[in-house]
C-alpha cells in the first residue's frame, strides 16, 4: 500500500494519518509474516481502519441528514437518536413512508454504504439511479 | 479447544465409529478451514481418507438471549437432515458420526470429503469450470426441487411448521431488541409485510442455498453443503434467497448466485417438480433475503459485544449496509413501471 504523506514540514499527526499508517503496517508488514486466519484477519482489521476513516469524514454530513430527516417527519419530536426514533416511527406507524420519505433513505443509505464498503457491487447501480 | 487435543479426542471416540467404513487407526492431519461465522470446519485425514469435521466452538446457552435460532439448528439435527436429504437425489456428503455438545470433541458431526471446489471466487472466474457454470442454474433448480420433496413429517422437532407472520414477528423483534438502528430495513420489514403472498403450502427449504455453499466439479453441481439454516417455508423462498444481490459475487448481471440465468433455474426445477413459483414471488424473497442478511450481520455484531468472536465477527456487522442498500434497490425496481 503506497501512502501520500502531505505537509512534509510539519511535525504533526493527525488521526487520519496515524489510522493510514497502522492500516499499511497491517496489509504490508503484518498479514504477508502471519498465516490462515490471523493473515485473513490482519486485513479485515486493516479495511475496519479504511471505514473508520471514512465515517470521519462523511460521519457529518450523514448526521445532519439524519437529524432534518426527523425535524420534517417528527417534528415534534426531541429525541437525540434521529436514526432510532425515525425507525421506531416507522414501525408504529407514526410515519407512513411517502416517495419523499423513500428519497430520504436512498439518499441515508448512498452515504451508509459509502463509508462501510465502497466497493459493492450494487452501490454502483444505486449511485448511478439516485446519486446527485 | 487446541488442535492436538481435539485430535486426541478424535483417536479415541473414532476407531470404535468408523470401523466398518473408513479404514485406519488415528488422525493423521487436522487443518481449520476458512469461513463459517458460527461453526467450525475442520479438514482431517483418517488413516488415508480425508474427512470434514463440522464442530460448534461454543454452547448454545451461550448465545440463546440472542434469538438462538438465527444461529441455526444444533449439529445433531443439521445431520439428521442431511442424512434426509441423501434420500433423495441431492448431492450430500454421508454422515459417519455424531457426537452430541456432552461429548469430549463437542457438538459436531463427521461426514465424508467430496471433491470439488468450495471457493465460488475461483468456480466462478476459472475457465476450467465454463462448463459447469452453464449447466448450473439449471441443476439447482434440480437440487431444489428434489430438497422440497422430502417428507417433513420426518424432521427434528426443532425444524416445525411456522407462517410467514410468526417470521414477520420475529424480524420486527429482532431489529427492535438490536437497537432499531436501521430505518432501511424497518421500511423493508413494512414492504415486505404489505406485499407479503397468499400463504402458499410450506416444504422443507435449505434456507442458506447459495453459490458460498455450493461444492462444484467440471461437470457442475458435486455438492450441497450447510444445512444449518434449514426451516419449512414457500418454496419460492429458496429460489429468490440463491438470486440474492449479496451473494451474486457482484456478477448482478447474472441474477442466479452470479453464475445463471432465472429461466435456467425455472426450467431445472420444472423438470423435477412440474411446475416452479413464478418470478414475481421469487423475487419477493430476494428482497426478503434482504432483510435477512442484515439481521444475520446485526447478530455478528450483538455477539461479538457478548464476548464471541474476533475482528471478523465485528466487521460483518457493518456489512448490514449491504442488505439495507440492496433492499431499497429491489423496491425501487418492484415500484418502477
Amino acid at each position: 500500500m503506497t501512502q501520500t504523506r502531505n505537509s512534509a514540514t510539519s511535525a504533526e499527526l493527525s488521526s487520519d494519518a496515524l489510522l493510514t499508517a497502522v492500516k499499511a503496517f497491517l496489509m504490508d508488514n503484518a498479514a504477508p509474516n502471519l498465516e490462515g486466519r490471523h493473515r485473513f484477519n490482519a486485513r479485515v482489521a486493516a479495511n475496519v481502519l479504511g471505514i473508520i476513516q471514512r465515517e470521519r469524514t462523511i460521519g457529518p454530513t450523514l448526521q445532519a441528514l439524519d437529524e432534518d430527516a426527523l425535524h420534517r417527519w417528527l417534528p415534534e419530536s426531541e429525541s437525540k437518536e434521529p436514526v432510532q426514533e425515525l425507525s421506531r416511527a416507522l414501525a408504529d406507524g407514526r410515519i407512513t413512508p411517502d416517495d419523499t420519505f423513500f428519497d430520504y433513505l436512498k439518499a441515508r443509505q448512498l452515504l451508509v454504504s459509502a463509508i462501510n464498503n465502497p466497493r459493492y457491487a450494487s452501490r454502483a447501480i444505486a449511485e448511478e439511479r439516485w446519486g446527485v | 479447544m487446541r488442535p492436538e487435543e481435539l485430535i486426541a479426542a478424535l483417536d479415541e471416540a473414532l476407531p470404535a465409529l468408523l470401523t466398518d467404513k473408513v479404514s485406519g487407526a488415528a488422525v493423521t492431519s487436522l487443518e481449520r478451514l476458512s469461513g463459517g461465522a458460527n461453526n467450525e470446519t475442520w479438514r482431517l485425514v483418517w488413516g488415508e481418507t480425508p474427512l470434514i469435521l463440522r464442530r460448534r466452538p461454543f454452547s448454545a446457552d451461550s448465545v440463546a438471549d440472542l434469538e438462538g435460532n438465527i444461529l441455526g439448528l444444533s449439529l445433531v439435527d443439521e445431520a439428521q437432515v442431511i442424512r434426509l436429504a441423501s434420500s433423495t437425489d441431492v448431492p450430500v456428503p454421508e454422515i459417519h458420526a455424531v457426537f452430541d455438545e456432552r461429548h469430549p470433541i463437542g457438538e459436531a458431526f463427521l461426514m465424508g470429503f467430496i471433491d470439488g471446489e468450495s471457493i465460488p471466487q475461483r468456480w466462478l472466474a476459472d475457465a476450467q469450470f465454463e462448463g459447469a457454470r452453464n449447466k448450473l442454474a439449471y441443476q439447482c433448480g434440480e437440487a431444489l426441487a428434489r430438497i422440497h420433496t422430502i417428507d417433513c413429517s420426518n424432521l427434528p422437532a426443532s425444524i416445525g411448521p411456522t407462517t410467514l407472520q410468526r417470521r414477520f414477528d420475529a424480524a420486527q423483534h429482532r431489529l427492535h431488541a438490536f437497537g432499531d438502528v436501521s430505518p432501511a430495513l424497518q421500511f423493508g420489514l413494512n414492504w415486505l409485510i404489505e406485499h407479503a403472498p397468499e400463504d402458499t403450502p410450506h416444504v422443507l427449504l435449505h434456507g442458506d442455498f447459495r453459490t458460498g455453499n455450493l461444492l462444484i466439479d467440471k461437470h457442475g453441481l458435486a455438492g450441497v453443503l450447510d444445512w444449518e439454516l434449514t426451516h419449512q417455508g414457500p418454496p419460492a423462498e429458496d429460489l429468490g434467497y440463491l438470486c440474492a444481490y449479496v451473494w451474486r459475487f457482484g456478477q448482478l448481471d447474472k441474477p442466479v448466485g452470479g453464475f445463471g440465468h432465472y429461466a435456467d433455474l425455472i426450467k431445472g426445477y420444472e423438470s423435477v417438480a412440474g411446475w416452479c413459483p413464478d418470478l414475481a414471488s421469487i423475487r419477493y424473497w430476494e428482497v426478503f433475503a434482504a432483510l435477512s442478511w442484515g439481521l444475520v450481520c446485526q447478530t455478528m455484531g450483538a455477539l461479538w459485544h457478548s464476548g464471541e468472536g474476533d475482528v471478523e465477527r465485528a466487521a460483518v456487522a457493518r456489512r448490514r449496509s449491504e442488505a439495507e442498500l440492496d433492499m431499497l434497490l429491489l423496491i425501487d425496481d418492484w415500484e418502477r413501471p
